[in-house]
Formats: C-alpha cells, sequence, structure tokens
C-alpha cells in the first residue's frame, strides 16, 4: 500500500474517533442546533455551531499563512448554483425526519439508537437512489449556475481571501465573546459524562484542521454513503449498477499533502480514495460514540417505539441521503469545512438548509411526534 | 408507553427520536397537571441525553420540580410539583 493511503488511513480514522466520542458526550447534534429553534425558540446551541464556525474559520486561515495548508480552496468543491439551494432544502426536510443529520445519524447509531440505525438504511439507500437521476441533475445543476466559475466569494468577486475574512473574524470573535461573558455558550447538565457543547466545537473544528493539514481536505463522508449503498446494490444488480455514470466518475483527483503523487476516487463500489479517506471516519465515528456509551454503561438497545417514528426515520433518511447528493455533501462538509473558508456551495446550502428545517419541523410536530406512543 | 401505581405516574420513551422526549414530556405534564397538584409524581424514563438536560428546565419553568435518578443505563426524571 502507498504511504499516501496509510498516512490518510490513519488521520481519518483518528479524527473519526475522537469526534464520535465528543459528539455522543456533548449530543452535539446539529440537526437538532437548527431544529430546536422553530420548535422551542431556543438559540443556545446554534450559538455554540457558530463558535465552531468562527474557531475554524480562524484555525484554517491561521495554518494558511503559516504555509500548512497544501488546497484552497479544498478539492470537490465546485461553482455556486441554484441546486445547492434545493439540496439544502431538501436534506433540512430530511434531516429533522431522520433525527438527525449524516454525522448526527452515526454517532447516535453508535451508542445504540435503533431509529438511527434505521435512518442510516435510508441514507444509504437514498445515496444510491441519487445515481438513478444523477444525469438530469447534473444538467439542472450547470443550467441554474450562478456567479461564474469562482468556488469562494472572494474568488467569485475577485477579492484578496483576507478582505473579507479578517471583517468576519473580528465580528464572530466579538459576537462569541460577548456570548461567553454572559454565560450563554453553557449548557444547563445532568447527564453523566457530559462535555460541554462549546468545548467539543473548539475540539471539532482542532480535528477538522487536522484533516485538512494531513489529509488535504476537512471531514467528509457523504460520497462514501453512496459507495455502500453501490456496494451492496451492486450483490444484487451488478450490471445496473456498472451501468450508472454516476458510479463510473471519479470526482476526487488530487495529491495530498504528503503524497508523492496523485489519488482518485468516486462513488462506485470500488475501493480507491474516496473509501480511504470516508470508510474510516464513518467507522471511527460510530465506534468512538460506541466506546463513549459503554464507558457510561448507557448502552442499551431499545425497540418498541411508535411505528410512525421507524416511518419518519427511514423517509427522512431517503431525503437526506438524495439530497447530501444533490447539493452536494452535507453539515459536515459545508459547516465546519466550507463556510469556515466562504465556499460558495456551503453557503448557498445553508441558505436552503434553514427553511427545510423548518418545514421539517413542522411536518415533525403535526404528523409524527403526537404522543407517548 | 405509559404505567400507573397509585400516586405515580410512569412513562418510558427511550429510544425515541429527538425532540420527541420534550416535547412529550411536556403534553404529560400539562395532561396530569391536576395530578402533579395534589402531591402526585411523573416518573419519565429516558436514554435521550439531550432530553436529560432540557426537560428539568423546561419543567422547572412551569413551576415543578425535578429530579434525575440513573441505574441501568436508563436516567429517570422524576416530576413533582415544587
Amino acid at each position: 500500500m502507498h504511504d499516501e493511503y496509510t498516512l490518510i488511513l490513519i488521520t481519518s480514522l483518528a479524527c473519526g474517533l475522537a469526534a464520535g466520542f465528543l459528539l455522543h458526550r456533548s449530543d452535539f447534534c446539529v440537526t437538532g442546533m437548527f431544529r430546536d429553534f422553530f420548535l422551542f425558540r431556543d438559540l443556545s446551541m446554534l450559538r455554540v455551531l457558530v463558535l465552531m464556525i468562527v474557531v475554524s474559520m480562524a484555525l484554517v486561515h491561521g495554518a494558511r499563512a503559516l504555509g500548512l495548508i497544501v488546497h484552497y480552496p479544498f478539492p470537490l468543491l465546485g461553482a455556486m448554483s441554484v441546486t445547492n439551494i434545493l439540496g439544502g432544502v431538501l436534506f433540512g426536510i430530511g434531516m429533522v425526519l431522520a433525527g438527525g443529520c449524516v454525522v448526527g445519524t452515526l454517532y447516535k447509531m453508535g451508542s445504540g439508537s435503533v431509529l438511527s440505525a434505521v435512518a442510516f438504511g435510508g441514507l444509504l439507500t437514498g445515496s444510491a437512489l441519487y445515481a438513478e437521476f444523477h444525469p438530469a441533475w447534473a444538467g439542472l445543476t450547470k443550467q441554474l449556475a450562478i456567479f461564474g466559475s469562482g468556488k469562494t466569494l472572494p474568488q467569485t468577486f475577485g477579492l484578496d481571501h483576507y478582505v473579507l475574512i479578517i471583517p468576519i473574524l473580528v465580528f464572530g470573535g466579538w459576537l462569541v465573546l460577548r456570548w461567553a461573558r454572559r454565560g450563554q455558550l453553557v449548557m444547563p447538565s445532568h447527564a453523566d459524562g457530559y462535555i460541554q457543547p462549546w468545548i467539543s466545537a473548539v475540539a471539532l473544528a482542532v480535528i477538522g484542521l487536522v484533516s485538512y493539514i494531513v489529509v488535504g481536505m476537512p471531514l467528509g463522508i457523504t460520497t462514501s454513503y453512496a459507495k455502500l449503498g453501490a456496494t451492496v446494490e451492486q450483490w444484487f444488480a451488478p450490471e445496473h449498477v456498472a451501468s450508472l455514470a454516476y458510479f463510473q466518475g471519479k470526482g476526487l483527483n488530487y495529491t495530498p499533502p504528503f503524497g508523492a503523487q496523485p489519488i482518485a476516487g468516486g462513488a462506485g463500489p470500488e475501493l480507491d480514495a474516496v473509501a480511504a479517506i470516508q470508510y474510516p471516519l464513518v467507522a471511527g465515528i460510530v465506534l468512538g460514540a460506541f466506546v463513549s456509551a459503554l464507558l457510561l454503561r448507557e448502552l442499551k438497545l431499545h425497540y418498541r417505539m411508535p411505528v410512525r417514528q421507524y416511518a419518519s426515520v427511514l423517509i427522512g433518511g431517503i431525503l437526506v441521503g438524495m439530497a447530501a447528493r444533490m447539493v452536494p455533501a452535507c453539515n459536515v462538509w459545508h459547516l465546519w469545512g466550507g463556510v469556515p473558508i466562504l465556499a460558495g456551495q456551503s453557503l448557498l446550502y445553508v441558505v436552503g438548509l434553514i427553511p427545510g428545517t423548518w418545514l421539517g419541523s413542522l411536518v415533525l410536530s403535526k404528523y409524527v411526534v403526537r404522543g407517548p406512543g | 408507553m405509559t404505567e400507573q401505581n397509585g400516586h405515580i405516574h410512569k412513562l418510558d420513551i427511550c429510544g425515541q427520536i429527538c425532540p420527541s422526549c420534550l416535547l412529550i414530556a411536556l403534553k404529560e405534564v400539562n395532561t396530569r397537571r391536576d395530578m402533579l397538584l395534589g402531591g402526585g409524581a411523573l416518573h419519565i424514563y429516558t436514554d435521550s441525553r439531550q432530553a436529560i438536560n432540557t426537560i428539568p428546565g423546561s419543567v422547572h419553568n412551569m413551576g415543578y420540580q425535578t429530579k434525575i435518578v440513573k441505574s441501568e443505563g436508563l436516567y429517570c426524571i422524576e416530576i413533582q410539583k415544587a
């Protein structure tokens, strides 16, 4: 095996393990951060999300100034399109119905949530289903492209990155310090082994930076869902999988920061660069959360939930799986990685995610959560 | 799953989708208001770490007191009048 792959495998697994542990201990649910604003007018966890974005922005640009970032912007980012917004809307609806986004589902499943395991099945199904209409969606994405070929806002408007980054960092830093002084970043805590979410936010930003420096890009996992879905589908319909254009493409093609030669990968079932980067991360998050729950003696499976909740997480999972390919990518990639560098796709995704979460919250409170069961 | 035992009403919402736990808990507290004000108690069993942190605060704002007991990997939020 090439050294490039060894370093990537080890880094991704370590990042996943640490992230899974922290996500479980802090119940760091990005879906909940947006959803609870609409359901309960609760802003407390959204403040923590802002903290994570501000810290990520400071760390990434500090590292870039020190020459530690090789690829800026990072690989796999594309030009802006209205379809980034449409995908974000669908992702927002789906993640509320699924009870978690792509990463939330992983850490909840790792800590023993049966519903999240069902949502995970939905995610794989939705990701694989996307391949059926990928050519049409890719065509629409080109037709609805906006702001030219720039991948970040500064690129789009021909500005130096720091012209926008520094004022945002100053304002964001002021905002976060204001919340900290007022005690608005500290959550009430009654759960054993609870790690304050603001601590996890800072730690997760550092984990994202480690990935960016060593692997060459921030944390991302959604292509591996399509890859895993394609692997399962291949067992039953190998010829059909081979005939789908989406599973033949190699969207990732880059030279890792500590590598000597380029590596490539895509959503197909092969064990390629995408598998090397994302499979260990997925496994690490699940395992990290599992270890955390096990140490707290909170690992217990519960099956007796209302049927409508099973239906909700399955449908939500399928929607998130499809949307994660349509956007493309998910909360982790865009909020921890893209927004801190002002990536256009990521900002448009957030524009869609907010109304999507609102719609999902309406559906959830009206049709899914109706009583004790 | 619900269970009545004297003046204690037990509600098991383990494993449920977020944020069911908080919504169901608030609904139950409202539904069983008379029982709680008459000296009864509502025991909610949950494994949701989010619910363990959010239910006590919300219920406290409604004028009740809570106590949290952990046993066999589950949390029981005991709610009664303040």
